[in-house]
């Protein structure tokens, strides 16, 4: 069985990537999504989004829970037949059992579906077979990953006496085994410590600099800020917006926002008027008056000069989380 | 390659993670798939048996023998596929992650019928090796014992893969164990002859798949491969058949939507 061209550029993983240059995103394009739905029953998780993915960069998709970020993913992975509108994955139209796409494909799903059953070394070996993969190969690259995801040394353990991070970390290894040229990632570091985040955030910056594509759902911001080239942020089915992270954030929230902390409505008024032309937009939520300015340095300025001396006030770059609360709102989902 | 060889690769990768996962407990499996025949071999061949003067012109112990072996394998697939593919299903994410490969459900289940029918055959040989000990066996015909082990481990794994996917909890697989397995065992022909009953509780005895494995496993283990014996084989061969894409869909319906 031909794994397709994707084994003769096999990925090579040395220790010293770490430094490797950023790869610069190609232009071929290897996921296409025009008008994609997705219903189940009456629930219509995912209403007609429009998305391009290029080979070697990057791609996350935002949203609150239930925003159709892990139906699209799902239908993507062809794990999940396509609901309505187009899909095409490395110029195939993808769907169940779509296998030539999932050769090319290396998931990570929300859950560690690692198998219990098995250790570390045979979790990755039985993996291999379902990809045909000769033994010899698959053993050699077995222990590569091993290393490079830093689990070495643990080849023969039981995966029950595992960490959540490393059994993420397993699972990430196991998506590499047949040298994807798609990473689909969802959720990759939920519920893991800030060591593993870090390890993993490595590990997917690595990839990328070999040219591997990665797509990710994450809700967090700075995962989000730190590893994607472009990104969509989706609620309710449907894309908000699509941009790069820096160029997104600005044009939504400004450059810096300015919390002010004090009880609602108490000079709201008198601030907004004073923040005057700089201000993007603002938001408050229970004790903070959020002002979000085009530029850095100015809204502090003109409240100083307006003689506004708020009790307490913090100035900070703006982020994700602030594009991702004005465009989501913050009420809770479910 | 060619599509069914590449079907029966892909169905062999899973027998192999089965395999896999098996042989670390292998001892203890065997053992508990083993005490159960073995005690009712034991307690109502020898026990029992001392009262009955003798059932179809052999000896009690000689009687049940040969269907508890088709119990013997009944049991293990049954109760192996039921659980565990709960468990692959619902906790352990073992599919979900199978299907994350190019592996498809149909070549899934395909593998967990060539798995079943490993464990049948194996659990099988081990109590035919009891009975052998025990002197109960009288026929080289005994040999062909591994086509019902085969047919009884496919089409015992078929309902068990379908009750699996569409159990909502624990509890319903049980409903499955002690409403269908169970008194399929007890009335299957194993401790008494089936031809004094009713004749419509024949006929209803005639339709459990069980009935026909015991018949010919007994015809096999005493030398008897009359024509009725053949007839047997049809009847479970076309329960195999009937039964093998029962689990399809509900596992489709399961896993990709």
């Amino acid at each position: 069985m031909a794994i397709g061209r994707s084994r003769t550029k096999a990925v090579v993983l040395v220790a010293d990537q770490l430094a490797a240059a950023p790869a610069v995103a190609g232009d071929e394009e290897v996921v296409v999504a025009r008008g994609l739905e997705k219903t189940y029953g009456e629930v219509q998780a995912v209403r007609g989004v429009d998305f391009t993915i290029r080979r070697g960069e990057c791609f996350a998709f935002l949203g609150p829970n239930g925003a159709g970020k892990s139906t699209t993913i799902r239908m993507l992975s062809c794990l999940s037949p396509v609901g309505g509108g187009r899909l095409t994955v490395l110029g195939m139209a993808a769907g169940i059992g779509e296998r030539r796409i999932k050769e090319r494909l290396g998931i990570v799903a929300q859950d560690d579906n690692v198998d219990q059953d098995l250790t570390l070394m045979e979790n990755l070996l039985v993996y291999a077979r379902y990809f045909a993969m000769p033994r010899a190969e698959a053993r050699a690259h077995a222990e590569e990953l091993l290393r490079f995801m830093q689990l070495e040394g643990r080849s023969g353990a039981a995966v029950r006496e595992l960490s959540g991070g490393m059994r993420r970390r397993l699972v990430i290894a196991r998506a590499l085994m047949h040298h994807p040229d798609i990473l689909v990632l969802d959720e990759p570091t939920t519920g893991l410590d800030p060591q593993a985040r870090l390890l993993v955030w490595g590990a997917v910056q690595r990839l990328k600099a070999q040219g591997v594509t990665v797509v990710l759902t994450t809700h967090y911001m700075d995962e989000a800020e730190r590893l994607a080239d472009r990104l969509v942020v989706m609620d309710h089915g449907r894309i908000l917006r699509e941009d790069s992270p820096r160029p997104l954030i600005e044009s939504t929230v400004g450059r810096e926002a300015v919390e002010i902390w004090g009880r609602e409505g108490e000079d709201d008024g008198a601030f907004v008027a004073a923040a005057g032309q700089e201000l993007v937009l603002h938001d408050r939520h229970g004790d903070v008056l959020v002002l979000y300015s085009r530029e850095s340095g100015r809204i502090g300025k003109a409240l100083a000069a307006a003689g506004l001396a708020p009790a307490r006030m913090l100035v900070r770059p703006t982020n994700l989380e602030d594009v991702f609360l004005t465009l989501t709102g913050r009420e809770l989902r479910e | 390659m060619s599509g069914t060889w590449r079907f029966l690769r892909m169905a062999g990768s899973v027998w192999w993670r089965d395999f896999v996962a098996w042989r670390k407990f292998w001892r203890s499996s065997i053992l508990l798939n083993f005490g159960e025949p073995l005690t009712n071999l034991l307690a109502l061949g020898v026990g029992l048996g001392a009262y009955v003067a003798s059932m179809q012109g052999v000896s009690f112990l000689q009687f049940i023998a040969p269907g508890l072996l088709a119990v013997t394998a009944m049991n293990a697939v049954t109760f192996d596929a039921g659980f565990d593919t709960y468990d692959k299903l619902n906790s352990s994410g073992v599919y979900a992650a199978m299907l994350t490969s190019p592996l498809t459900v149909p070549e899934v289940v395909l593998g967990e019928y060539l798995w079943e029918a490993t464990r049948s055959i194996l659990y099988g040989a081990v109590f035919f090796l009891v009975i052998l000990a025990f002197g109960l066996v009288h026929s080289i015909d005994a040999a062909l014992l591994i086509v019902p082990l085969v047919l009884i481990g496919v089409l015992f794994t078929a309902p068990a893969l379908y009750v699996a996917a569409v159990a909502r909890t624990h509890e319903q697989l049980f409903y499955y164990f002690s409403l269908v397995i169970t008194p399929m065992f007890m009335f299957s022909g194993v401790f008494f002859p089936v031809n004094h009953l009713p004749a419509v509780v024949q006929d209803i005895i005639y339709a459990l798949p069980l009935y026909h494995g015991v018949a010919l496993a007994r015809a096999m283990v005493l030398g008897q491969m009359t024509p009725d014996a053949y007839g047997q084989f049809l009847w479970l061969a076309g329960y195999t058949v009937l039964l093998a894409y029962l689990p399809v869909r509900a596992l489709q319906r399961r896993l990709t939507t």
